[in-house]
């Protein structure tokens, strides 16, 4: 008898799912939820046709309080100020980029952003598959001679980014030992943000002591072992260091929180404005050397919409984010050092040293 | 339900035993799938629609057919590596390393190896991926036999190993060299070199169902199955038997990592047409899931990597009909949890337990080395 019950129990529980699901079905199916969603979004908009724009994420996700979500909100500033249909797929196996980009590509949208440099090869190819739509790949550097007209690469200059953190560091360090906790090598931007970041120290300080780790695994955990970096962190900061630059995901993220349990020991983050995506690290985060990907996506989804779409690369803004706490401890004359070092980066007068490919 | 009838000491028949043996599996995957739906509820989602777009992106063109048997593929020899070893009482957890060793080396023969024509050059290439997945798979034979070593902490290990061995490689000495390139990864393989597809369906998938039934008449038929089942129900009674316990441990593991390199191979010939670290996550240790949910069946393997191809094939449709990715990882942990706690699923419908056989041991207990 109670095996019965139990069999009634859930052939109910099924039936109240699928009563649940009966409201919805009536609309029209696959996809039917998709342009469902639009003719309401677009009903007050006074366009006839709509602007879609799709994000397709590298392995990882939407909320990854780095790239993929900086990029997104890029698209979602379009929503808002272009009004421009939005939507996105978060990758979950490196083998499907271009299907990914492919399901935009056949509900006809217009711009589609695609996250991350892996992405690069299945963006370039797509964009010559489908001629009509505008790609923007993020930190996909358009090599000369593959300049497609339908396609730019958002790209910044992360060694200056770095630069400036290393600047920095080697300014407010007492002891002259600083510390990078950086993702993999295999990823060429971590490593244009440690050289950055070297030289950047250096021309501070050409006798400053530092200690820059990679970690040591492969791409499937080195953006995402925060033990390890908290870790290395401490170790840096019980060989002297007290400047920690944390600057690969949630790796890197580990190395701050653990900087932010130390007294006298500062920390600069990467990327985004890691105050406020890591609270955590704000008892030491004086920093972050920022990649400015929300307002790159956005002026290229806007020049897509515009019809002045730059094809090959887009170089995107680099800068230091805001002292936020420490505005008042940091002196004058290192934030004048700094804004003269920025000016310098902008202008070439100062260069990093750091050259891919040599 | 089947094992009602086969109460009275009778043996069961045939079908009364592959009724038994499917009966856990398949209420494992409704009921996953029920917690996922009540997931997507709770999430603010519809899950008819959501099961509904999962299906229809996977299966509903010839696109996606093609997709799902891509990603079942790999999952099918993963599986079948984990499940042979299971024979032996071995829990392999190395899949995964011995997966990107074969798939690395298939891909080092299949671009450094010029001038063969393809019926040379794409054996030689596949070939390779078996003895990389075979090497990697009997050193952790090797050490349980000769020094006692649990084979699931050293297969562990060795996914490391093999991992930051693959990275190196692919980075290092067999970087693709070509103008522009940044990334690691090795140069394509050559066309001589490709595993073609006959229509929807790839080459690499009927290589894999043929390796499945081969692994199942392996063991049910030849005097060298037997000794590996027997030594994996009772290590103690086959040593007394007269078998030489090691020599088969060695031998199943070495087969094991035959089969995921061969599953690596196939990956890199056939789909992703050289090596890149970070496309093949995932596959080894999804073997685990697909071996366990087969009932370490290697004719099981087949369909239950068919349906984890509909999900990876699938998912992305999900996401655009508003589900997360995510329910289809919980609903396949789920399914594990299900099946590798089989009384769960005989507390809920009140089932019987087999009664003797070769049932399914999820973990042979640290001290029984061989």
């Amino acid at each position: 008898m109670r095996k019965r019950t139990l069999l009634f129990i859930l052939l109910s529980l099924l039936a109240l799912l699928l009563a649940a699901c009966g409201g919805s079905s009536e609309e029209p199916a696959a996809g039917g939820e998709e342009s469902a969603q639009t003719t309401e979004e677009t009903s007050g908009g006074e366009e006839a046709m709509t602007f879609k724009v799709g994000l397709v994420t590298d392995v990882g996700e939407i909320d990854d309080k780095s790239f993929n979500q900086s990029a997104w909100e890029g698209v979602l500033r379009a929503k808002e100020e272009l009004g421009a249909e939005v939507d996105y797929i978060e990758t979950k196996d490196a083998k499907d980029y271009e299907e990914n980009i492919r399901l935009f590509a056949d509900q006809g949208y217009n711009v589609i952003v695609t996250v991350g440099f892996a992405l690069g090869e299945a963006t370039a190819k797509m964009a010559e598959e489908y001629p009509d739509i505008y790609f923007i790949g993020v930190d996909q550097f358009q090599a000369p001679g593959t300049e497609k007209p339908n396609l730019a690469g958002l790209i910044f200059n992360e060694d200056k980014a770095g630069f400036l953190a290393g600047a920095l560091a080697a300014q407010i360090t007492k002891s002259g030992k600083i510390a990078a906790v950086l993702g993999t090598d295999l990823v060429p931007p971590v490593v244009a943000f440690k050289e950055g970041y070297e030289a950047g120290a250096r021309y501070i300080n050409p006798d400053i002591e530092i200690i820059s780790t990679y970690h040591p695994g492969g791409l499937d955990v080195a953006f995402t072992d925060p033990e390890w970096g908290a870790a290395t962190a401490k170790q840096a900061i019980d060989q002297g260091a007290d400047v920690i630059f944390g600057a690969g995901g949630k790796t890197g993220n580990g190395a701050l929180i653990e900087a932010a349990s130390y007294e006298g020991v500062y920390c600069i983050g990467v990327d985004t404005d890691q105050w406020l995506t890591v609270p955590e690290a704000r008892p030491c985060l004086v920093s972050s050397a920022m990649k400015l990907i929300t307002p790159g996506v956005f002026d290229l989804v806007k020049m897509a919409k515009e019809g002045s779409f730059p094809s090959g690369n887009y170089v995107g803004e680099v800068g230091l984010a805001p002292f936020h706490d420490f505005e008042d401890d940091i002196p004058q004359e290192v934030k004048d050092k700094l804004k003269e070092i920025d000016e310098g980066l902008r202008n070439g007068t100062i260069e990093t040293g750091y050259n891919p490919g040599g | 339900m089947a094992d009602a009838k086969i109460a009275n000491g009778a043996p069961p028949t045939r079908w009364q035993r592959f009724a038994q043996a499917i009966t856990i599996p398949l209420l494992a995957v409704v009921l996953a799938m029920l917690v996922g739906a009540i997931i997507i509820v709770i999430a603010g989602a519809n899950p008819l629609g959501g099961y509904t777009a999962m299906f229809r992106g996977a299966l509903g063109t010839a696109r996606g057919l093609v997709r799902t048997f891509e990603k079942a593929t790999p999952l099918i020899f993963s599986g079948l590596a984990v499940a042979f070893a299971f024979k032996a009482g071995l829990f392999n957890i190395g899949a995964q390393g011995q997966l990107i060793l074969g798939a690395i080396a298939a891909a080092y023969v299949g671009f450094a190896f010029e001038g063969l024509p393809p019926f040379v050059h794409l054996p030689l290439a596949l070939a390779a991926g078996m003895l990389a997945g075979a090497i990697w798979g009997a050193i952790p034979g090797a050490l349980k036999t000769f020094t006692g070593a649990h084979e699931v902490i050293t297969t562990i290990m060795l996914n490391f190993v093999a991992i930051n061995l693959t990275d190196y490689l692919a980075n290092g000495p067999w970087k693709d060299r070509s103008p522009g390139n940044i990334v690691a990864r090795t140069p394509a393989i050559l066309p001589s070199a490709e595993l073609p597809s006959i229509g929807v369906v790839p080459l690499g998938l009927l290589i894999a169902i043929g390796m499945a039934v081969l692994a199942w008449w392996v063991l049910a038929n030849t005097t060298f199955g037997y000794e590996i089942r027997a030594v994996g129900l009772n290590p103690a009674a086959a040593r007394y038997a007269g078998m030489s316990v090691g020599r088969t441990v060695i031998a199943s593991m070495a087969i094991s990592g035959l089969l995921a390199g061969l599953g690596g191979a196939v990956e890199t010939l056939g789909i992703v047409g050289r090596y890149q670290p970070g496309f093949n996550t995932g596959l080894g240790f999804d073997g685990i899931t697909i071996a366990l949910l087969a009932q370490t069946s290697p004719l099981g393997v087949v369909p239950a990597a068919l349906l984890f191809g509909v999900m990876r094939a699938g998912a992305n449709q999900m996401q655009l009909y508003g589900v997360d990715a995510e329910i289809i990882g919980i609903v396949q942990g789920t399914m594990l949890l299900f099946v590798s706690a089989p009384i769960i699923i005989r507390k809920l419908f009140r089932l019987r337990a087999p009664e003797g056989g070769e049932e399914v041991v999820l973990s042979t207990g640290w001290g029984s080395s061989g």
